[in-house]
């Protein structure tokens, strides 16, 4: 308190001169449009621009994120240019033709309703029969596979997510070619398991999970995810715990993939079972 | 001490008229405004004590702003040249320092201490006044002749004031 007082006393000149300019300011900076306008303008300027350096900043720090995206989408196209190259180099098929031998088509939907959290998980499209989608489709992500529509109304339709105890596809190691069956353990919505990999088979953890073209429903090469693990299950099989490319948290669009010759196929094959 | 008080306050009212009434409406090709109601701090006693001159300047800036038109303008470059003026008088103080009492006047102290004296209050004061009513630096030159101009005037007339003053 006494330092207080001396201090104020000591410099008592200096604060009332202070006050007395910091009044005459405020006035000067209030009662006066011109330079009211002035200080706004200068307030605004500054936040401005330290905005546009926090989002350089931010969009900065982003890049990283936007590469790997870009790279995932790059290789993405390039394999589809190359599955376009074998199908006879039609790259531009997009119409219901035999002729030109197309034997998938995509259509795009966006997700409406989803669930994670459940031993039986399912999600909603906003596309439906009116859209020439039907039951026994293949759901995809630009990431990976979804899931399978197992209903469809006029305007929306319901898949199975593969995050469901009953959700069965045929999948094979990419390097190697062998395959197994992939299905949900309903424990981590980052994981599955890869069963009926023989023993003998050479398995690396990373190695890269895709489709087959045996279910008729998704078609070949599509990516599931990578080997993170994997264990002895018995004697003859692999127990492969296989983290999934999809970010089944955040499903937004996704591509609904209609076989166009899996009736054929299907029918076929049920001459001999 | 009521006389010279009466003093100067008649002074100080007949300074602030002359500012309001004449000086405010002179414009030579808007680079000469002079400001001639600094004269007002120029002339309080030596022996003042900080704080007063202070608020005295204050309100004799108060005063020519709320007729002039222009909140805190004049008050804030006022309170500057109140601020400084003890600092000035005590770096140009003469060899014996001041009597008690004593005002900065040219009679006592000579034309060329005067001289100094109100060209640095003058300076202090226009610059702040000039600056903060273009209130940017993107003219600071043709702002700075303003200053330099202006203070010329202003200088000019305070000389000659205190002159007739001394004579009497």
């Amino acid at each position: 308190m006494r330092n207080l007082l001396n201090f104020l006393a000591r410099y008592h000149n200096l604060i009332i001169f202070i006050i007395l300019e910091g009044l005459a300011l405020y006035l000067l900076t209030t009662r006066n449009d011109y330079h009211n306008t002035r200080v706004i303008n200068g307030i605004r300027a500054i936040s401005q621009n330290v905005e546009a350096r926090i989002y350089t900043a931010r969009s900065y720090l982003g890049l990283r994120k936007v590469n790997t995206n870009l790279v995932e989408e790059n290789i993405d196209l390039r394999n589809n240019l190359e599955r376009l190259g074998r199908n006879g180099g039609h790259f531009f098929d997009t119409l219901n033709d035999q002729v030109f031998d197309q034997q998938y088509r995509y259509k795009g939907a966006e997700v409406i309703g989803n669930s994670v959290n459940r031993q039986k998980n399912f999600f909603t499209l906003n596309k439906g029969r009116k859209d020439s989608i039907d039951v026994d489709m293949a759901v995809a992500t630009s990431e990976g596979i979804a899931g399978i529509i197992v209903g469809c109304s006029e305007n929306y339709s319901v898949a199975m997510s593969l995050l469901n105890l009953d959700f069965r596809v045929s999948a094979r190691i990419r390097s190697n070619g062998y395959f197994g069956s992939l299905n949900w353990d309903g424990r981590n919505t980052g994981q599955a398991i890869l069963s009926e990999i023989p023993q003998h088979a050479p398995v690396i953890e990373g190695d890269t999970i895709e489709t087959t073209a045996y279910s008729a429903l998704f078609p070949e090469g599509l990516l599931i995810g990578v080997i993170s693990d994997f264990e002895k299950s018995g004697s003859d099989f692999y127990r492969i715990t296989v983290s999934l490319a999809t970010d089944f948290r955040r499903l937004t669009h996704v591509q609904i993939i209609e076989n166009l010759r899996k009736t054929e196929q299907v029918e076929l094959e049920n001459q001999f079972q | 001490m009521i006389n010279s008080l009466l003093r100067y306050g008649l002074i100080f009212i007949a300074l602030i008229l002359l500012q309001l009434l004449v000086m405010n409406n002179i414009q030579f090709s808007g680079y000469v405004n002079p400001y001639i109601y600094v004269m007002i701090i120029l002339l309080i006693p030596v022996e003042i004590s900080a704080w007063l001159l202070l608020i005295i300047a204050f309100l004799t800036g108060l005063l020519i702003d709320i007729f002039s038109g222009s909140p805190g303008m004049h008050a804030s470059a006022t309170v500057l040249a109140g601020f400084v003026r003890p600092f000035v008088l005590r770096i140009i103080s003469p060899r014996d320092g001041y009597e008690s009492g004593a005002t900065p006047s040219m009679l006592t102290y000579g034309f060329r201490w005067y001289l100094l004296y109100s060209v640095i209050i003058v300076v202090v004061h226009h610059t702040a006044l000039f600056y903060l009513e273009v209130f940017r630096f993107a003219d600071f030159f043709r702002t700075l002749t303003r200053v330099f101009l202006s203070s010329l005037f202003s200088v000019t007339f305070i000389l000659f004031a205190e002159y007739y003053r001394k004579g009497r």
